[in-house]
């Protein structure tokens, strides 16, 4: 099966690009969906093929080719941005059907719709196997244009302010992480290392013992201070409920789900290979110092009133930072709750956000209320909405309760038992204030006069079948990672 | 030469934050990436892909995104001047004060000049004060760019040259960026009538 990697490494980022050019030369609107739609399942194929590959062997040491790295955590989040990516695209037929105002005119939105998303969907695959640090960011820096794109494709000036904050802020932010990895190749420069391979992961892990301390202490602080504003941790995460709220349902997913997760694998590489450099109390008190911040900043918004989709952007704010957290402790318990966090958040945020397609359609003021008794007037989706804000809360048997539990134990068994406990705290008065919106929104008193529901709420009522059993054997598979190989060899940090 | 022209990207940083014609601000922006694509050809030494990583360089950055920006400026005229968030005094004394920084704080990153050191990095800060201080659109896309200025001007320092692919890589991103920048800029003015980012405050919670 390894023989596969070189060719599949290939494909999972091609296969999207072809599907961008394919829907840019189709000629109506049907022919661009079934284009669309023929591309999402091929690259899914090939992504959960290649992330199959990655988590068999995620116990061993990483495969490697001139351009590519694939390891356990690479299968995790290919996985991940494979389903995301294809459920997105599924949904986006129906986005588009409703979706009113555009940035362009009607004509040309939706292949330009399915452009930036392809273009987006490309890069986030590309992410996870880039071998080298300077290509991961040269990656991600190319997701920004496409999916600013597509965060103002409404045109609304709402949209646009939106667009244009995450545009800037996380350019800005990627440009100081920019710093942080040249700052790095002069270090591999003046240990005689100049071509791109100096900063290949493995060749940085090679090297980071060797290099200059202050010089790198400086590149490593750049590089997750400028990461962390496109990861959305606070205090730079400004853009993060703006751009969640305002873009389409399928694209919220993916930005939630897919890409604030893949920047964060590239923080925890970083982390990883500076580590004997940097030491071990900085590199971990630096995403323990994210992760409660992230927590503490987003919980007071969960227990607000707030429009659905801006609800779900505060609870990415706070499920980063738990992961950070969870990274941050570093130990096995704690890397195992990480692994199901990435997961369980991935499907339970997907899932809510494709809730918003249904609900802004029968209640068009929950884009700028917080909705109230959905359930009264589409049990469908207000199932949606539960099961998301459930499983996001940490409602047992949600992934997520497990893998918060295991966070926090793996942080007491690590010794920052002050930072568990905090922590704890912050996620208890969080799971309040999402099961109050849940009450109100969903169970609650109806209170607004909606438009009738339409057959077009089938569709999320079959992936909220989907997703919860997807979810539900997350939780069940989740009680074997603390054990498993695969597991330890993330904890260990060796790539 | 290479000394006087790295303080002269300085001194256009530091134009930038007080200039108040966007005209102005463009030119000196090419200006300052002219300024670069000399460092880089200084330093290429007549290794060819070095060479053409500089020639990139001002195509790219002293070409073909000024004449973006400039095309930009004639299609959303502002019939009055965007009124400043802080004064031009004190967006120069918080620029000195943030280049005072990165001389202070910045450790020998061991390029061999600290003079370029100091300065790339001031850049970048510059920059970032740029975005933070300007109300105007196209004056937080021209920070954008003095910050890469400075990336670029330390990328280029790089003993042996950082990889061409990270430098084409970067230059390439910065380029779509701006482009996607400059729609918004466009989209954003037919909306408010304007390219002040005061009028985007509809978001908050």
């Amino acid at each position: 099966m390894t023989s596969l990697v070189p060719t599949l490494a290939l494909c999972v980022p091609a296969l999207p690009l072809a599907g961008m050019v394919l829907v840019l030369l189709s000629r109506s609107a049907r022919q661009t969906d079934r284009l669309a739609l023929g591309c999402a399942f091929a690259t899914t194929a090939a992504g959960l093929a290649l992330a199959a590959i990655a988590l068999a062997h995620g116990g061993e040491p990483a495969l490697r080719g001139r351009w590519y790295l694939l390891d356990g955590a690479s299968g995790l989040l290919l996985a991940v941005i494979s389903v995301v990516g294809l459920c997105s695209a599924l949904m986006s037929p129906a986005f588009l059907r409703t979706s009113g105002r555009r940035l362009t005119t009607a004509a040309r939105s939706r292949s330009l719709y399915y452009a930036a998303l392809f273009l987006f969907w490309a890069a986030l695959l590309a992410v996870p196997i880039a071998g080298n640090l300077a290509v991961a960011w040269v990656i991600v820096e190319a997701t920004t244009a496409a999916s600013a794109l597509l965060v103002a494709f409404s045109g609304r000036r709402d949209a646009l302010e939106a667009g244009w904050k995450y545009l800037l802020l996380t350019t800005l932010g990627l440009s100081v992480a920019l710093l942080g990895i040249i700052i790095l190749a002069i270090g591999q420069a003046g240990a005689g290392a100049h071509d791109l391979h100096a900063l290949d992961w493995h060749a940085l892990q090679a090297a980071a013992p060797g290099l200059p301390k202050a010089p790198t202490l400086l590149a490593f602080v750049l590089l997750l201070a400028g990461l962390a504003t496109k990861i959305g941790w606070a205090p730079v995460h400004n853009w993060l409920p703006d751009a969640h709220s305002e873009a389409p349902a399928p694209i919220s997913a993916l930005l939630s789900a897919a890409l604030l997760p893949t920047v964060l694998l590239i923080a925890w590489r970083v982390k990883d290979i500076l580590q004997p450099s940097v030491g071990p109390a900085t590199t971990r008190g630096v995403f323990i110092a994210f992760g409660l911040a992230s927590i503490l900043i987003a919980v007071p918004f969960l227990w607000r009133s707030l429009p659905w989709k801006r609800l779900l952007a505060y609870s990415s704010l706070e499920h980063m930072g738990i992961i950070a957290l969870g990274i941050g402790f570093g130990t096995p318990l704690a890397i195992a709750g990480v692994v199901l966090h990435v997961v369980g958040h991935a499907l339970a945020k997907a899932l809510g956000f494709y809730a918003a397609m249904p609900l802004l359609r029968i209640d068009p003021k929950a884009a700028r209320a917080a909705p109230a008794g959905v359930a009264s007037e589409s049990p469908s989706t207000a199932a949606a909405m539960g099961v998301s804000l459930a499983a996001l809360s940490g409602l047992p048997p949600s992934p997520l309760f497990l893998s918060e539990l295991l966070i926090l134990l793996g942080g007491v068994a690590g010794g920052y038992v002050a930072a568990a406990a905090l922590a704890a705290l912050a996620l208890a008065l969080g799971f309040l204030g999402l099961l109050h919106a849940l009450i109100e929104g969903v169970i609650g008193e109806d209170t607004r006069r909606r438009r009738r529901r339409s057959r077009e709420e089938r569709p999320i009522l079959a992936l909220t079948a989907v997703l919860s059993a997807a979810m539900l054997g997350c939780t069940a598979a989740g009680l074997l990672l603390p054990s498993s190989q695969f597991v330890q060899a993330l904890a260990s940090g060796a790539l | 030469m290479n000394g006087a022209l790295v303080t002269a990207m300085l001194a256009s940083s530091l134009a930038v934050i007080v200039v108040r014609r966007r005209t102005v601000a463009i030119a000196v922006l090419a200006a300052q990436s002219t300024a670069l694509g000399l460092i880089a050809l200084g330093l290429a030494g007549g290794k060819r892909t070095d060479l053409l990583v500089a020639a990139f360089l001002i195509a790219t950055k002293a070409l073909l995104l000024p004449a973006l920006l400039y095309l930009l400026i004639r299609r959303t005229p502002e019939a009055r001047p965007v009124k400043a968030a802080v004064s031009p005094a004190a967006r120069l004394a918080l620029a000195g004060a943030v280049s005072l920084c990165a001389v202070i704080l910045v450790p020998p990153l061991g390029i061999g000049d600290p003079h370029t050191e100091h300065i790339s990095v001031a850049m970048v800060l510059i920059g970032i004060t740029i975005v933070v201080s300007r109300r105007p659109i196209l004056f937080q896309l021209i920070g954008l760019l003095v910050a890469e200025n400075g990336l670029s001007l330390l990328a280029v320092s790089v003993p042996g040259g950082l990889s061409y692919v990270v430098e084409l890589g970067a230059v390439f991103d910065l380029a779509l960026v701006v482009t996607v920048a400059a729609a918004f800029a466009q989209a954003i003015h037919d909306d408010t009538g304007t390219g002040d980012t005061e009028m985007l405050r509809g978001l908050r919670d």
